[in-house]
Order: structure tokens, then C-alpha cells, then sequence
């Protein structure tokens, strides 16, 4: 079921590029980029948070009218707000769209879970940090999302009650509350950029910006959307009382929704085994590779006596997997006689893409399973066969 | 201009040898059992794990050995499975081109090509001109070896490359 999916699932996608790739070039297609889109409107949400942040006053009483204040009262505030919200929206669409395509396009077997896990741990925290956003408005809809919030952690079994004292800061308002909350939004969006650090590491130059016209477009999106629907607060919270219904934003409050109908505790377990599932998504493994039709090449090998220490495989390495280290003797080849350095492949980061053996200048890197000699064979086996049809 | 590249060529088809991406253009029915391409039998695929493991010297023995032209497929330009095997194929693939050059060896012979797994007509499509482009420049590609005819080819190829 899962793999039968799974397969018709990239089918769509990669139809879908052949499709988009007719209108633009295909280096231009946005979803080649959605990583970098994610990062871009994180980009945008710093920015835009800062300046909302010299204005708002994390107090029961202060915080609704300083929201309120920073929207009427300072100039362009109402808009920057606005892209603070909308850029939130557009953050989280970019990056479960990187989700899924990752997911449906395999850029996560085998050695590349890294950035899948770390990839998880972003989408945990992005959409923390935006529920904690709603919150700081202080209105109807914050007060009724802390009360979930609330409810959500204290059904946790065993640490449940613990951990609602400890981010929220005892049982009721008090004046710690907002405080609490504005950390809690703040410090996870900044442990973001340590996350995408992680996530970074086994990537070679990571395309972690769109191309101009796709930034200038997102930037323009948010910006419109701010000034034609701008963002509002509702009423300020009356805390005591819960609003019967609240304006959902289905991009980060849906668990809340949820929590509005279900039992706390039931939709706990959701979020749990959704997210649990997200993490061992790598590990289920479509197949083997085998049985992909994936080739199993076997990691990179450096053939010492070859290497120069020139350095291109490291450089053309996507996965960072190539290290270079001081080398410890001389190689045997002439060329390799009197290097200072030696290419070693990190073989828990290698994909055995094999990209390596073509930069490679001195025959000193091979596949296991595809050697030089075996390429070079079928090429001389090629240049026969299709010379017998010509005769 | 196919009638125009029979009458250059004069019968033989291209000796085409083509090195395909596993993440590439789907292939499976659209060759036999010899790696030949139905639809144009004197190209025989060479599956990869990727475009970028191709080594250019492995291109110019191709040549040497005596195929007409040689390609490489990757992904699409932004969606190598790799990140970015096919970008820096195409970077080693123009370094060989002009290295070539320099032997009066044209760059039509030598081609990088990007589809995706369900790209396949637009990749028939690109190797049909090939084939009608080397038909227009003749046989002898081989990297400094035998005879070139460049008088016969020129006219064609310009045509042919557009
Ligand atoms: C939330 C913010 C996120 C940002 C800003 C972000 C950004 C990026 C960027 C810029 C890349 C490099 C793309 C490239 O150069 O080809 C990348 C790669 C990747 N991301 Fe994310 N990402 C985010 C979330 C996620 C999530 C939620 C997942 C999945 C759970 C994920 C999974 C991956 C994977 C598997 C790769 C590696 C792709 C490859 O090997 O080609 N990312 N990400
Ligand atoms: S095969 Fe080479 S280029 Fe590819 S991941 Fe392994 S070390 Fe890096
Ligand atoms: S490209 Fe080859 S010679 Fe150069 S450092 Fe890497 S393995 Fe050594």
C-alpha cells in the first residue's frame, strides 16, 4: 500500500514539474526551491518580528493594546504586521511542500536522513513558534488557544502536569504568563536557525535562497496580502470566560480546532503518532535498494596510492562526504608523489551518487560496484553494438 | 531537413553512445536487450547512478573507440536527485567541448541532456536531433583520429544546432 502510494505519488510530482518546466526554465521551478522558500520566509519573519517586537508589551493588560497600537498607530506597523502573519502562513506551506516533495521524490533514504530528521525537528518547533504567535496577540482567539494549550499539555500522561507548569507557568494567568509565552515564541524561532545549521551540514552549498524573481514574487505575495487583508486582533482577552467560536488559521492552529472537538488527551495522541510516523518515515524504507531499482553502488573508495590531494572531489561532493586530511605518506603514482593532503569519504554520509569519480582527474576514487573498468567495458561493448547495426 | 541530412549522409545512422542517469528519463521500454534504442538502434544507453559519475575521459573514449557522438542524461537543471550532479557535468561537459575544440573535434558531439523520469518524448525528441546532426556532419568523430569531412558538414550543422 505504503510503496504503491509512495510510487504514484512521485509520478504526480515529477508529471507535475514536466508541466511546470514548459513555462519556465526548469532551474526556475519553484518547487525546485521550496527549501530555499521556507528559508526565505523565515528570513521575512525575523525581520518583520523585530520590529514588532520593540512595540509589544508582554502584560495582561499591556499586550492587547500595544498590538493594537503598533497596528493603528505606527506608521506601516498595520503592514508589517500583516507580512508577519502571512509570511508565517507561507513559511509553514513551503515547508511541508519541502516535506512532501522530499518525501515523494526519495531525498531521504538511506544516508540522507539527517536532514530529514532535522527537518522534522523544524516543522515541530516552526509551528510552535506560530501557535505561541497567536497567543501574544491577547485576544478572544489567544486565550482560548492557551486554554487548549493547557488542557493539551496537562493530558500528557505522567509529565503532563509538569510540563504545563513549566512553560506556562503554574496553574491560571498570572502576570508571568506573557512573558513566558513571548520567550517561548522567540526562543524556538531563533533555534530554528541552529536546527537549519543541522540541517545544513551534509548539504554542499545548499540552495538556501530562490532565484531573485521567486524572492521579489514571495516578498510582493506577503506584502499585498498584508494590505488587502490586513491582520486583526479580535476582541482583548476577558480572561475567566472562553469564546464560542474563534477565527481558525488552519496553518498552525488546526491541533487547537481539534482540541475544541475532541478530548485533549486524544488529540495529544494524534499529534504524537503523526509526528512520531514523520520521524521514522526514513527508516520504513520503501525497499531495499535492490528491489528500487536503485543501484547499490557501495560507498566511494579513495584509492590511496592515485590521490593527489587536489581536492576537486571535495569540492563536487553535494553531501559533504569528502574530507581532506593531512596525509600521512606519500602516494605511489608520480603525480601523487608529493602531496600534502588526502581525500577520505565520511561512509556514513555517503549516498554513492558517485559524483566524486567524475571529478576526480587521477583515477584514485572508484564505486565498488561500478568500477572504471567495468564503465569503460561497456562503453568499448556500446561502440560495437551499435556499430553491428550499422553494418 | 531530414531530407537534406539523408542526402549529406547517405544511409549510415550515427553511432551514438549515451550515458543515462538511474534518476534520469525512464528507458526500460525504450531500449532492448543490447542497451539499443528502438527507435534509433545505432544509440546504445549506458545506465549510470548518476550524471555526475561520468568521468570526461570516459566521453572521449567513447569517441576514440569510434561512436559518432556521445550524451550524457541527468534530471532536470534544479532537481538532480544528487543536488547537483547534473550541473557540474554540464560545467565538465562544456570544458570538454572546448578542450575537443581545439582538435577540430565540433561540440555537436558531445551532449550534456537533462530529463526527468517521465520526460521521455522530449528526450527522444532531443536525441532525433542529435542523430540528424551528426548525420549532417558526417562519420569520423573519433577524438584526433580518422578523417573529418568539415566542408560537407558545415552548411547542416549550423542549421541542425538551432
Ligand atoms: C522549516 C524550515 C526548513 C527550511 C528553511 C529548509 C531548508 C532546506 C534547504 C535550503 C535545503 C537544501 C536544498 C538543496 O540545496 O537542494 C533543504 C534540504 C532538505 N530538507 Fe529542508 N528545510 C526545512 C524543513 C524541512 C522539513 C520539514 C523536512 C522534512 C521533514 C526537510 C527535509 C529536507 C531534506 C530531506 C533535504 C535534503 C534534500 C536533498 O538531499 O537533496 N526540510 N532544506
Ligand atoms: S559517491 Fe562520492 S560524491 Fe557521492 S556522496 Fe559519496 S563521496 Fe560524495
Ligand atoms: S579528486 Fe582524486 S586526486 Fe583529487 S583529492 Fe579527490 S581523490 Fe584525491
Amino acid at each position: 500500500m505504503y510503496r504503491k502510494a509512495l510510487t504514484a505519488l512521485q509520478r504526480f510530482t515529477l508529471r507535475l514539474d514536466v508541466a511546470i518546466n514548459r513555462v519556465y526554465p526548469s532551474d526556475w521551478n519553484p518547487l525546485y526551491y521550496t527549501g530555499g522558500l521556507a528559508n526565505l520566509f523565515l528570513f521575512i519573519l525575523v525581520l518583520s518580528g523585530i520590529f514588532i517586537f520593540f512595540y509589544y508589551v508582554p502584560s495582561l493588560t499591556g499586550a492587547h493594546p500595544s498590538v493594537a497600537y503598533l497596528t493603528e498607530q505606527v506608521p506601516y506597523g498595520g503592514l508589517i504586521r500583516g507580512i508577519h502573519r502571512y509570511a508565517a502562513d507561507a513559511f509553514i506551506v513551503a515547508a511541508l511542500l519541502h516535506l512532501f516533495r522530499n518525501w515523494f521524490t526519495d531525498r531521504y533514504l538511506f544516508s540522507r536522513d539527517s536532514p530529514w530528521i532535522s527537518g522534522m525537528f523544524l516543522l515541530i518547533f516552526g509551528g510552535f513558534v506560530g501557535a505561541t504567535g497567536y497567543i501574544l496577540v491577547w485576544d478572544e482567539r489567544a486565550l482560548a488557544v492557551l486554554g487548549l494549550f493547557d488542557d493539551m499539555l496537562r493530558a500528557i500522561p505522567a509529565v503532563g502536569d509538569w510540563l504545563a507548569s513549566l512553560l506556562l507557568g503554574g496553574r491560571g494567568l498570572s502576570e508571568g504568563t506573557l512573558p513566558r509565552i513571548l520567550l517561548l515564541h522567540v526562543g524556538p524561532a531563533s533555534l530554528l536557525y541552529v536546527l537549519l545549521w543541522w540541517h545544513y551540514v551534509r548539504l554542499r552549498h545548499p540552495k538556501v535562497w530562490p532565484p531573485a524573481t521567486w524572492v521579489l514574487v514571495s516578498l510582493g505575495l506577503v506584502t499585498l496580502l498584508a494590505a488587502v487583508i490586513p491582520a486583526v486582533s479580535g476582541a482583548p482577552a476577558q480572561p475567566g470566560t472562553r469564546p464560542e467560536a474563534m477565527p481558525l488559521d488552519v496553518f498552525f492552529l488546526l491541533p487547537f480546532w481539534l482540541a475544541g472537538l475532541l478530548p485533549p488527551g486524544l488529540v495529544v495522541a494524534l499529534v504524537a503518532v503523526t509526528l512520531g510516523a514523520g520521524f521514522v518515515i526514513p527508516y520504513l524504507g520503501r525497499e531495499a535498494p535492490q528491489e528500487m531499482g536503485v543501484r547499490h553502488a557501495g560507498v566511494a573508495q579513495v584509492i590511496d596510492g592515485n590521490c593527489t590531494g587536489c581536492e576537486l572531489c571535495y569540492y563536487d561532493c553535494p553531501y559533504n562526504a569528502i574530507v581532506m586530511v593531512p596525509s600521512p605518506h606519500p602516494g605511489l603514482s608520480r603525480a601523487a608523489a608529493s602531496r600534502k593532503l588526502l581525500a577520505v569519504v565520511i561512509d556514513s554520509r555517503c549516498v554513492e551518487c558517485g559524483i566524486c569519480i567524475g571529478a576526480c582527474p587521477f583515477e584514485a576514487l572508484e564505486l565498488p560496484s561500478l568500477l572504471e573498468a567495468d564503465v569503460t567495458r561497456r562503453v568499448q561493448e556500446a561502440v560495437a553494438v551499435a556499430e553491428a547495426v550499422r553494418a | 531537413m531530414s531530407t537534406q541530412a539523408a542526402t549529406v549522409r547517405g544511409g549510415a545512422a550515427p553511432k551514438i553512445v549515451g550515458f543515462v542517469c538511474d534518476w534520469a528519463v525512464a528507458t526500460a521500454d525504450l531500449v532492448d536487450g543490447a542497451g539499443r534504442l528502438l527507435a534509433y538502434p545505432s544509440v546504445v544507453l549506458i545506465r549510470i547512478p548518476c550524471s555526475g559519475f561520468i568521468r570526461p575521459g570516459w566521453l572521449e573514449d567513447a569517441l576514440k573507440a569510434g561512436a559518432d557522438g556521445v550524451f550524457v542524461v541527468g534530471c532536470p537543471y534544479g532537481d538532480c536527485l544528487n543536488r547537483e550532479g547534473n550541473y557540474l557535468m554540464r560545467e565538465r561537459i562544456d570544458q570538454l567541448q572546448r578542450r575537443l575544440a581545439r582538435r577540430k573535434v565540433p561540440a555537436e558531439r558531445l551532449q550534456m541532456l537533462a530529463h526527468g523520469l517521465h520526460d521521455r518524448e522530449a528526450f527522444l525528441a532531443d536525441v532525433a536531433a542529435m542523430v540528424e546532426r551528426l548525420q549532417a556532419l558526417g562519420a569520423g568523430a573519433a577524438a584526433g583520429g580518422p578523417a573529418r569531412r568539415p566542408a560537407a558538414a558545415r552548411a547542416p550543422a549550423e542549421e541542425g544546432g538551432a
